[in-house]
């Protein structure tokens, strides 16, 4: 019984309706502001170094949040494990960074 | 027993690279490779970091970089990056036609990117007496920088033998897997790409 209908589960066909594109070029189009914010900020010449760091930093974490979500699918169900090994990179590379900027030359 | 690269219906299903447990695996394996890379570019990151200022009374970041071709070089890549999504999308369409299309455009774009980068590394090097053995700022800058380009061109010709197994196979439960997880890995490299202009060229011209 239970066989039975799990094979017909199987069998009937999802009628799915692709998503459109509007999403990644909405996605597209905050990159592009993003990196655009960066080079004018640098551009533009006497930002102060600090505000600098935090600025370029914060437009570069969003655009790899909305990219790595939209774009590769993170923010969609099922992506549990993905998500664990990307912290998991990102969390060794900081690591490593924090390492460098830290102690190297202290 | 169903061929292996034909849907139980003959018909492939919405989401043609997760029809398969081999195919929800290669994704699921591409994801544990990706994290490797983060780590791998976090590394290279730290070097470079940690090396930025030791010129060796060689160039500067702030004397050599010139942020224009930079700003292009992003945009190209930036553009790859959405036309391989419109590859990805055209392949849930079924529309082969279309996914190959794009690719070739993706394909374009990577050469495109690499061109300006070899340029760029040309006039460094010619003209600027910037080279590998310059200074500790030199060596780490063309290992992260050549990594990411490195990286791009195998990319351009992974890409390069799908989109021609793709006009041989056609689109299949075994094909469509190769293409999404390509497609993964040039969005992942645009993704690193965001933190090289980012802390390469765009702080290199600041601090």
């Amino acid at each position: 019984m239970t066989a039975n209908q799990q094979s017909n589960e199987v069998t009937v066909k999802h009628r799915h309706r692709p998503e459109g594109p509007e999403k990644h070029i909405l996605v597209f189009i905050f990159s592009i502001i993003l990196t655009a914010i960066a080079f004018a900020a640098v551009m533009a010449g006497g930002v102060n170094a600090t505000f600098a760091v935090i600025l370029l930093l914060v437009m570069a974490v969003l655009q790899v949040f909305v990219q790595m979500g939209y774009w590769m699918h993170l923010k969609d169900k099922g992506h549990l494990m993905p998500i664990l090994f990307m912290i998991g990179g990102f969390f060794v590379a900081s690591t490593a960074i924090v390492m460098a900027l830290f102690w190297v030359w202290w | 027993m169903t061929s292996h690269a034909e849907h139980v219906n003959g018909e492939l299903p919405h989401e043609p690279e997760k029809a398969t447990l081999e195919g929800r695996n290669k994704v699921l394996g591409f994801w544990l490779f990706l994290g490797g890379e983060a780590v791998l570019f976090g590394t290279l990151f730290a070097t470079f970091l940690a090396l930025r200022n030791q010129n060796n009374e060689g160039p500067t970041a702030g004397e050599l970089f010139s942020l224009p071709i930079t700003a292009v070089a992003t945009l190209i890549l930036l553009v790859s990056s959405l036309t391989s999504v419109f590859a990805i999308q055209a392949m849930h369409r079924h529309n082969v036609k279309s996914l190959i299309n794009w690719l070739i455009v993706t394909v374009g774009l990577g050469l495109a990117f690499l061109g300006l980068e070899i340029y760029e590394f040309y006039e460094y090097i010619v003209h600027e007496s910037f080279d590998m053995k310059t200074s500790a700022f030199s060596s780490a800058f063309y290992t992260l920088v050549g990594f990411h380009g490195a990286h791009v061109a195998f990319g351009v010709v992974w890409i390069g033998i799908l989109i021609g197994q793709l006009y041989r196979k056609g689109l299949n439960v075994v094909t469509a897997p190769k293409v999404y997880v390509s497609a993964m890995y040039w969005h992942f490299i645009d993704v690193v790409w965001v933190f090289i202009f980012s802390v390469v060229y765009l702080l290199g011209k600041v601090a």
